[in-house]
């Protein structure tokens, strides 16, 4: 007898992940959490009850969404309210299964219902060590600026404890958005969805479409700098594959509060823009997402970059593209991966943010690429905008980095605006030369 | 139009390197690569004058773009044309800095270069028209700048399609698309074959061949130079952290050590107790001095020269190195050590 490859009747295929999308387009504060036609009631006591923990004082949550004369500041996070539909799992209360790692044991995700709220995002706003203030506008000049400007955005402001460490208050408000993530979203599983996704595995090729993979590095700096997969960091790991419907459940959480336009809140990976895109795309394959760790020295940088393209190749795909996390040392992680699955035969597209100064004529890249020289601008960080005055403010009364009151007019670079340049192509803003 | 060329001591037919240190001064109507010009530009136009100065004096001497201006004045000029300057830093910045000053004040200007020269980035807001590499190339670069002088003369605007260079700012604007959709656009056309599509057009950075090593350096002046930010104690002259926009000087002379507490690191990027404990780890003057009394160098030049290299944008880092090698060749300098950090 010899041994045969297994054919592709064989393997699993068609529908993994099944997204029922519940469209929000009012939501408001109330006695009660629930859901009805479009208009999500968000429970004061339900809500709070989210975070009880000893490291946290006291929450308020409140809502703003797209037009309020309202801005938020020193956003923290954001993550789309979504939770398990059908049969609840052997181990846990209906509905959980989202955020593994988090909130229930950390099992494999990404298949059979998962309900979400489409058009909403719980937002946590407010002052953690090692975070840079995140500025979002819900309307007029500079709203355009961030997509969480066009969400419902039910947002918690926070007290710590007394004496709590901060990690602790970081964690205690992590583990709380996404319990409340779920609440929400557990308040919408009975009414009929408005649109349904249907999630398919991932590509063995069968098709004969060239089969991209979206290489996502993720910051790995520590406490407050950190992401999380499956509730664990990657610091110090190589790169590993992972199946783009495990992100759409909540596989990876963010636990990274610095650069305000240069961050991948949890928002994000759950709805990873570069995998719905090629998603879109029928002339690609989407052949799943390789996570890598972002590490600081150049040394490891290198080893990551090079692991990351042997998968690649490993995984027999045509394309990748490679999209970074955080500031100036970030450009190197990708410049190195561009170049890495050049050299194997992979073609690649990085997505950068330039930081080509306030004029905008200083060279873009911190670290360029010396051979792929396909590159897509999220915009430059530098540019100054202006933001009009509001009528209200959630997440503080000051921000720090211009020493102005949360609701005045600002003049600000683009790197304080939440979401602006985001990394993984989220937003439209992108930088070009003017002739 | 009444036009006044300027050009460098070698185009004026001065001298080469031995005369680079001659200050400005005037030659009446067209001269050297001017003839060529003139002769393109036939009778509707006339050089009438064309002002000349030294690529080390104009380099080296903060005043000298002034006097040289002040010589254009004295014509009444309705253009300034300067140039080409090929790859040639010291005449470029001359060039451009001259342009940049004459269209402040509204004379008309316009500087012929090669793109790579650092001058290209100091001509705003006079245009700057492409030039070959090297003077062997004069004839094509002469007849680019003489189209765009005509075009300047129907009173014209200067465009890509003239030959102007520079290099234009970039702005932020919203896309149709969102980066990701792009991305992967952008995939698809690298997968069919195109290879130079982006939207982020590759940094290039010039290389720099190393000189020589010196024949003798005992009989050699030797500079110490740093992009270290070593400055005396409190910063007096207000040297910025990051994104230096200038560079400063100080003397050495009477100097055998660098004393702890005379002197600070201003350095942005990096933490500088180590360099205020002993600042000779950033300026090495204490084994300088020693090799000077054992005869192994020459003698050491009688000041530093300092910027902070943080951030710097490298075009204005490519000025600082064009400077700082028209004053040490002034200063009768032979090699230089350069500390980096």
């Amino acid at each position: 007898m010899s041994a045969t490859r297994v054919r592709d009747a064989e393997r699993p295929s068609g529908t993994a992940l099944r997204l029922l999308a519940h469209d929000v387009v009012r939501a408001s504060v109330g006695e009660e959490t629930s859901y009805a036609d479009g208009l999500l009631t968000v429970g004061t006591r339900q809500a709070t009850e989210c975070f009880a923990h000893p490291a946290l004082a006291a929450v308020r949550v409140s809502c703003a969404s797209p037009g309020d004369s309202t801005r938020i500041i020193k956003v923290l996070d954001a993550v789309e309210p979504r939770c398990k539909g059908g049969e609840p799992a052997a181990d846990g209360p209906p509905g959980t299964g989202v955020f593994p790692g988090l909130l229930g044991p950390a099992q494999p995700c990404g298949r059979g219902e998962t309900h979400r709220l489409s058009g909403a995002a719980v937002l946590s706003a407010g002052f953690l060590p090692r975070a840079q203030e995140a500025v979002l506008q819900m309307s007029g000049e500079g709203a355009e600026l961030s997509p969480l400007s066009a969400t419902h955005n039910v947002v918690v402001e926070f007290e710590p404890a007394p004496d709590a460490p901060w990690e602790e208050v970081a964690e205690a408000l992590r583990v709380g958005v996404l319990r409340l993530a779920v609440h929400l979203a557990q308040a919408a599983v009975t009414a009929p969805p408005d649109s349904v996704e249907e999630l398919e595995l991932p590509s063995t090729g069968s098709a004969g479409l060239p089969r991209v993979v979206a290489v996502t590095n993720i910051q790995t700096q520590g406490a407050f700098k950190d992401v999380l997969v499956y509730g664990r960091t990657m610091s110090g790991s190589l790169p590993t594959w992972i199946d783009p419907c495990e992100l759409a459940d909540g596989a990876v959480v963010s636990a990274q509060y610095g650069h305000p336009a240069l961050k991948n809140p949890t928002f994000v990976h759950q709805n990873n823009p570069v995998v719905a895109a090629l998603r879109a795309s029928e002339d690609v394959e989407l052949a799943g997402v390789v996570l890598c760790p972002e590490p600081v020295s150049e040394r490891e940088k290198r080893l990551v970059s090079e692991h990351a393209a042997r998968l690649c190749a490993a995984l027999g795909v045509d394309g990748a593209i490679v999209t970074k996390e955080g500031g100036g040392n970030a450009d190197g992680d990708v410049a190195l991966k561009l170049d890495a699955l050049e050299d194997l035969g992979i073609l690649a597209v990085g997505l950068f943010a330039e930081m080509a100064g306030r004029d905008g004529t200083a060279p873009g890249l911190v670290v360029a690429p010396s051979r792929a020289n396909a590159l897509i601008s999220t915009g430059n960080y530098d540019e100054v905008v202006r933001l009009e005055a509001t009528d209200n403010a959630l997440g503080g009364e000051r921000l720090g980095i211009v020493d102005a009151a949360a609701t005045d007019e600002l003049d600000i670079p683009v790197a304080a605006i939440y979401g602006s340049l985001n990394p993984l192509g989220w937003n439209r803003l992108t930088c070009a030369a003017e002739l | 139009m009444r036009i006044v060329h300027y050009v460098n001591q070698f185009f004026a037919g001065v001298g080469g390197e031995e005369a680079a240190g001659v200050a400005p001064a005037v030659r009446e109507g067209a001269v050297g690569p001017g003839r060529a010009l003139a002769a393109q530009l036939g009778s509707e136009h006339e050089i009438v004058a064309t002002v000349y100065c030294g690529d080390d004096y104009a380099a080296s001497r903060s005043s000298a773009t002034e006097e040289v201006l002040e010589l254009v004045r004295g014509f009444e000029p309705d253009l300034l044309v300067a140039g080409p300057a090929f790859t040639s830093g010291r005449y470029g910045l001359a060039c451009a800095r001259l342009a940049a000053a004459a269209a402040r004040e509204g004379i008309r200007s316009v500087a012929a270069m090669h793109p790579d020269n650092p001058g290209l980035d100091e001509a705003e807001p006079a245009p700057v028209i492409e030039s070959g590499r090297i003077g062997r190339e004069m004839r094509q670069s002469i007849e680019r700048l003489a189209g765009a002088i005509k075009t300047l003369a129907r009173g014209e605007e200067l465009h890509e399609g003239d030959g102007r260079i520079g290099r234009a700012p970039r702005r932020n604007r919203i896309s149709e698309t969102n980066g990701a959709t792009r991305s992967v656009e952008l995939l698809l056309a690298r997968m069919a074959g195109d290879r130079e599509r982006t939207e982020v057009p590759l940094p290039s950075f010039a290389s720099v061949t190393p000189s020589a090593p010196l024949e003798d350096a005992a009989s050699a002046r030797i500079a110490l130079l740093t992009e270290g930010a070593l400055v005396p104690m409190g910063n007096p002259d207000r040297l910025e952290s990051a994104r230096a926009t200038r560079w400063l000087r100080y003397q050495l002379d009477g100097l055998d050590e660098l004393e702890e507490g005379a002197y600070q690191s201003v350095h942005g990027g990096f933490s500088t107790v180590a360099a205020n404990a002993d600042p000779h780890r950033l300026l090495p003057l204490d084994v300088a001095r020693d090799l000077e009394r054992e005869g192994r160098i020459g003698t050491l030049h009688h000041e530093y020269l300092v910027t902070a290299g943080n951030g710097t944008q490298v075009a204005t880092a490519r000025s600082f190195g064009v400077e700082w090698a028209a004053e040490l060749r002034q200063a009768g300098v032979q090699a230089a050590i350069l500390t980096a950090t």
